[in-house]
């Protein structure tokens, strides 16, 4: 998958480049979406805050970094990228010290609440934020501008955000967020502090929510409050369930899909919404697990007894949730 | 202290609250029975306010232009989202009860998108808006828009109606019953399938109703959906779910706040409400009139 990858600025044009880049930024935002979900079983509405306040961190940064002519220096560039992820980070220690209380719809109304009120204070705060106009002119030192180079750095980072995000959930913490997703009051029972467990890893995924954020405002050359939105949230759950929340690399495949299916269908109808909605319809109701999961079953099916030894670390993420 | 501009907002809030509540209800009513977060419930009332548009606008080219023609437009738009939304039950939402949470919102939400769109195929990108002619009326030293009053009163005669629907009728109880306990109420046989469609026809034409009574004030845009649910989800937890005294509260608290928040930060009045629906999530999760039961 790395190759394929590695591949894609060989296509002729740009815009598959650009595209490519769109695909890891937003499979790194849905992956560390799905760490919350996938693994820990909870469900967030908001979680593009992150997303968002790594990318006006950074943006702020860059603009205050960058010379009355526009342009940056690389290593300023690279300390403007770099202030993206403590800053979610921080916002995710505050909001995940509240939401971690909760589970279920009470937890992604909560994420939801704090999402859409940080996505008005950024909307309305002109003065700091430059509100709905958003920060233009992110335009990164000559090197990154060429899309072929900006897309190696991001490949270069996601592989990295990924290696560090899979030995996180393969570790005994990531053993015990699942623990978690399965059976709250057991683990509690077994001495598990399961807040805490909560916390660190809603953190976590709010970090890497804010390094892709950060990586937004350079590509797009901007960022706007919408990256708050709960809009933008939704977008990491669609991902996440298109590619399937039960294998590690489910929303990256999601991405791939869905950015691909966006780039396409765009060129021809302004009916999107129609296209992927009537695509999340048909995933529901036909295919639970994304497309990963019809690929599972298919391997399944193809060698009965083999069922434990298959790279299927989160399988049926929520099923075991009692509904009363 | 001149009261003339806090008047004014209070009425603005309470009117809008009564909108609110007309779609919480709904909302709260379908989540309390079906457990399901119908995350289309806005875009439905949405559609309809275009359907009861077409409806008036076919009326008075028939029959002559006149604001009483809204009535019939209405009571046709209602009748038809009512019929709707026990079709989409029957049909889609059925198969999902036995799913997850996610996969649920998932289904709902794909929902808001294909009939968002559907809403730009038929009636275009242009705004709606039914025009009353209503003449502004002088009250407390100042320029009321009387129309306000008939969303209140609307508002707290169906807050009223569903009232006595669930607390004195025998359908109104089932579907009570069916809150507290759905095996039970299915246990002593009642046909639990067709309560959830008419629960769900239910919900569907007060949003109808809803949108109907609010397109003389407002216009209806598209988009404009997705703010209107984030509010109503905040309503339906501020109150509690399944609570409708609950509802019919944190509309007003919504509405009203909302309004009065318009006169400080006009941008962020908003985020005054998620402010709101954080702090009782915080202290009290199931919300103001809800039981823990549930949480």
């Amino acid at each position: 998958m790395i190759v394929l990858f590695a591949l894609v600025p060989w296509l002729p044009g740009e815009f598959w480049t650009h595209v490519g880049t769109e695909i890891l930024i937003f499979g790194l935002f849905a992956m560390s979406f799905n760490l919350l979900y996938g693994y820990m079983g909870q469900i967030s509405f908001g979680h593009a805050a992150f997303f968002g306040i790594g990318a006006y961190a950074t943006a702020m940064l860059f603009t205050a970094l960058k010379t009355s002519a526009g342009d940056i220096g690389v290593a300023e560039f690279l300390l403007s990228l770099l202030a993206g992820p403590p800053v979610a980070a921080a916002a995710a220690l505050f909001i995940g010290f509240f939401c971690v209380r909760l589970t279920g719809i009470y937890f992604a109304m909560l994420t939801l609440a704090f999402g859409e009120m940080l996505f008005y204070i950024v909307f309305s705060w002109y003065s700091f934020t430059k509100g709905d106009d958003g920060i233009q002119g992110l335009l990164p030192p000559a090197f990154f501008q060429d899309s072929d180079n900006f897309y190696y750095f991001t490949l270069a980072i996601v592989i990295l955000a990924l290696f560090v995000m899979w030995r996180i959930t393969e570790s005994p913490f990531g053993l015990t967020l699942r623990t978690l997703r399965d059976n709250q009051r057991r683990a509690a029972f077994l001495g598990t502090n399961v807040k805490a467990h909560m916390l660190a890893n809603f953190v976590i995924a709010g970090t890497f929510a804010g390094l892709a954020g950060a990586l937004w405002g350079p590509f797009s050359r901007s960022v706007n409050p919408g990256l708050l939105g709960w809009g933008e949230s939704g977008i990491a759950v669609f991902m996440t369930l298109i590619g399937g929340a039960g294998a590690f690399i489910g929303p990256i495949v999601g991405s791939v899909i869905y950015t691909m299916l966006q780039a396409v269908v765009k060129m021809y109808t302004i009916y999107w919404p129609l296209t992927i909605g009537s695509v999340i319809l048909v995933i529901v109701l036909f295919a639970p697990g994304g497309i990963l999961g019809i690929v599972e079953r298919r391997l399944r099916a193809a060698r009965p007894e083999g069922g434990t030894n298959g790279g299927d670390p989160v399988a049926g993420a929520g099923e075991t949730e009692s509904r009363q | 202290m001149d009261i003339a501009p806090y008047l004014l907002q209070l009425f603005s809030g309470l009117s809008r609250a009564m909108v609110l509540f007309l779609l919480s209800a709904g909302l709260s009513l379908i989540f309390g029975v079906m457990n399901i977060l119908n995350f289309a419930h806005a875009t439905l009332w949405l559609i309809s306010g275009y359907v009861t548009y077409s409806l008036f606008t076919f009326l008075s080219e028939q029959f002559g232009a006149s604001p009483w023609m809204l009535l019939p437009a209405i009571a046709g738009a209602v009748a038809l989202m009512s019929l709707a939304g026990f079709a989409l039950e029957r049909f889609l939402i059925r198969h999902t009860y036995e799913r997850e949470l996610p996969e649920q919102l998932l289904l709902t939400f794909a929902l808001v998108l294909i009939l968002g769109d559907v809403i730009k195929l038929v009636w275009g990108l242009e705004n709606r808006r039914i025009n009353l002619g209503v003449e502004p009326m002088e009250m407390f030293d100042t320029l009321v828009n009387p129309y306000q009053f008939v969303i209140i009163g609307t508002g707290v005669a169906v807050g009223a109606g569903l009232w006595y629907f669930l607390h004195r009728t025998r359908f109104g109880k089932i579907v009570r019953a069916a809150v507290y306990s759905r095996s039970m109420v299915s246990a002593l046989g009642i046909r639990i399938p067709v309560i959830y469609s008419m629960v769900f026809a239910l919900g569907v034409g007060l949003a109808a109703l809803a949108s109907g009574v609010f397109l003389p004030l407002l216009p209806m845009s598209l988009g404009m959906d997705l703010d209107i649910i984030v509010q109503c989800f905040a309503v339906v937890v501020i109150g509690g779910f399944g609570s409708m005294l609950g509802t019919f509260v944190a509309s007003i608290i919504v509405g009203v706040v909302y309004s009065f928040s318009i006169l400080f930060w006009p941008d962020g009045a908003l985020a005054m409400i998620f402010l709101i629906l954080i702090a009782v999530l915080i202290w009290r999760p199931w919300g103001l009139f809800g039981t823990e039961l549930r949480s």
